[in-house]
């Protein structure tokens, strides 16, 4: 409800350009006048994403084109950030390796985020013995490293994009849970729930269409405070071989492959890593701004 | 209480059990037949004499029912017994034993460092919240976070050990060569510290209690450190416990790079060379011990909470 009435707040122009000038607007509304973290972060994201929705069209080179004759030469004209090992260009291996990489994070985390908050909505509308055993679950899996899980997928039905995602969704879906239980308890005691139980409205209808949906924002900056986790643990398994497999490459199997050589081209090893931080970094930023605007609105309410 | 202490027991039992069922299929869900799995990673020959699957399988008791199988393997899994390592050929309990160590040496220090670092940057950034140390300390927690241990450690490798030549770059048998793994380690968790830190402490300082011992002529320091530091403490003790337990088994990324011979890289050099007894016993183990960390950290702040209660309205 409240969601739907902030974003009716202002009326809608009806012409094409009109409403493409208005979108316009509320997107720059969205960036500017909010906490500090939160407008940096979104604008190092949307430069990040745009490379990266980008890339086929942009990139200097094919990722796996190799100039031999060029191994390990430094940044030069030719090759903004340089040449690696097999002399593939650096620059475009890193835009094509960040499709794999913040694609991989991303589906993770959307599915972790939509089982969680669907189970822990549930688990407290239901309460009971259901809600008792959904949250000592959590209260465990939690305690499980997700590298662990993901070994032991590994170990029991081998490598692949399904396994990765799987992986990291098994105990990724838990932070949402405990968090949409949290705030579904305290939606549950709202009037406009009571009203609908009058109207006679079912469960499920009740809590898609009244205690998501208000419990959103918060769900949201968790996500994105969660993202950056997501992404380092997906690079971290193809750093030790076990996730993105050749001939595919992410930025953790980039730092795979440029170990050998870091002494010789430490861009090598700089590059990569840094895609990662500043991507999750700025990924972070937006979830903790976020996060502060919501205390504070709460604070003064 | 005592039904509080009983469920939880029983949900620890129960996890147990069906983590236990998990591991314990991990050679059937790979091949379908554990003996093939086996043999395979042992000669690595698609071509398998039927007579040796046959003898292996009546060796290991693969014969048998499903379901006696896996009660005999519970049997032996609870007395630590999991069998022989295939690659190194020792009993897996002692690997792990030697293993567990190591892990828990290395988080141990990590987290010490993690939270020496922690302790004053939150109390910090408490007290002057909005101000220009509290955004330069949340702007060092966010990246602390956001930078990935497989990318630190190669370049504190490469300045440390390879320009510098100060410190060795991997092993585990000099104590020097601690210090990168434990700093890789310690930065994620100090990032989180210093964040219940700061949130803690912020509660505190609002707090009456903080008025009142200004009131009463202490000084902001004297305040802080008498009222204030105790009670923002518990908070971050309780992270302490759930970030040993995941850092015991969960470090492989760190442990491979340095070649550290913790739990997490015996459970990955496991999972790479197959080895199923090690793998089983590794998983098991480190599933097992970070559940049992958590289940008694609750169980601990379950009994320490009234207490604490009743300091704060007492102060």
């Amino acid at each position: 409800m409240a969601l739907s009435s902030s974003l009716s707040r202002d009326p809608v122009p009806s012409t094409a350009p009109r409403r493409l000038a208005h979108l316009t607007a509320t997107g720059l509304r969205a960036v500017t006048g909010r906490h500090w973290t939160l407008r940096i972060g979104a604008v190092v994201l949307a430069l990040v994403l745009t490379v990266l929705l980008l890339t086929p069209w942009i990139a200097p080179y094919d990722p796996a084109h190799q100039d031999l004759g060029q191994r390990l030469s430094g940044p030069g004209a030719h090759h903004l950030l340089g040449t690696d090992q097999l002399g593939r260009d650096i620059l475009s291996r890193l835009m094509y390796g960040g499709r794999f990489s913040v694609s991989i994070a991303a589906v993770t985390l959307l599915l972790s985020a939509v089982i969680g908050t669907v189970i822990g909505a549930f688990s407290a509308r239901r309460g009971g013995i259901v809600d008792e055993v959904v949250m000592r679950t959590t209260d465990l899996l939690i305690s499980i490293p997700d590298v662990i899980v993901a070994l032991f997928l590994i170990a029991a039905f081998g490598t692949g994009y399904g396994m990765l995602i799987a992986a990291l969704t098994i105990v990724g879906w838990t932070p949402f849970a405990r968090l949409m239980r949290g705030l579904a308890l305290e939606i549950n005691s709202r009037e406009y729930i009571e009203a609908a139980e009058a109207l006679g409205c079912s469960k499920v209808f009740i809590v898609f269409r009244h205690v998501i949906p208000n419990a959103l924002r918060p769900v949201l900056s968790l996500g994105f405070l969660r993202f950056g986790h997501k992404l380092i643990t997906v690079g971290g398994l193809s750093y030790v071989g076990l996730g993105v497999q050749p001939p595919d490459s992410d930025w953790g199997a980039m730092l795979l492959d440029a170990q050998p050589y870091m002494q010789r081209l430490p861009l090598l090893v700089i590059a990569p890593g840094a895609a990662i931080f500043v991507t999750a970094l700025s990924v972070t930023l937006i979830g903790h701004g976020m996060e502060l605007k919501r205390k504070r609105r709460t604070d003064a309410s | 209480m005592v039904r509080f202490i009983v469920r939880r027991l029983l949900v620890l039992l129960i996890t147990l059990l069906a983590v236990s069922a998990a591991t314990f299929a991990i050679p059937y869900a790979s091949g379908g037949d554990p003996v093939r799995t086996i043999l395979r990673s042992r000669v690595s020959d698609q071509a398998l004499d039927p007579s040796a699957i046959a003898a292996l399988r009546s060796e290991l008791g693969l014969d048998r029912p499903i379901l006696v199988q896996y009660l005999s393997w519970l049997g032996r899994a609870v007395r630590g017994d999991f069998g022989m390592s295939f690659t190194s050929r020792t009993p897996v309990d002692q690997l792990l034993g030697t293993a567990i160590g190591v892990s828990g040496t290395l988080a141990v220090i990590a987290i010490g460092l993690a939270f020496l670092a922690a302790l004053p940057l939150g109390t910090l950034a408490a007290m002057r919240p909005g101000k220009r140390v509290d955004n330069g300390v949340t702007l060092l927690t966010q990246s602390f976070v956001a930078v990935p241990e497989y990318w630190l450690a190669p370049i504190l490798v490469l300045v440390f050990s390879r320009y510098l030549g100060w410190l060795p770059s991997a092993g585990w048998r000099d104590p020097t060569s601690i210090i990168l793994p434990a700093l890789t380690l310690a930065l994620r968790p100090m990032a989180y510290f210093t964040q219940v830190t700061r949130a803690a402490m912020s509660d505190v300082l609002a707090s009456p209690y903080m008025t009142a011992a200004r009131s009463r002529g202490l000084s902001g320091g004297q305040a802080l450190l008498r009222h204030g530091l105790r009670n923002a403490l518990l908070p971050v003790m309780t992270l302490f416990s759930l970030w040993f337990a995941g850092l015991l088994g969960g470090s492989v990324v760190v442990e491979v790079i340095f070649a550290i011979p913790g739990m997490g890289r015996l459970v990955y050099s496991a999972v790479v060379n197959h080895d199923v007894p090690l793998i089983q016993g590794g998983i098991l183990c480190t599933v097992a011990l970070a559940v049992l960390i958590t289940t008694v950290t609750d169980l601990l702040y379950a009994l320490i909470n009234p207490a604490v209660r009743v300091r704060d309205g007492a102060v």
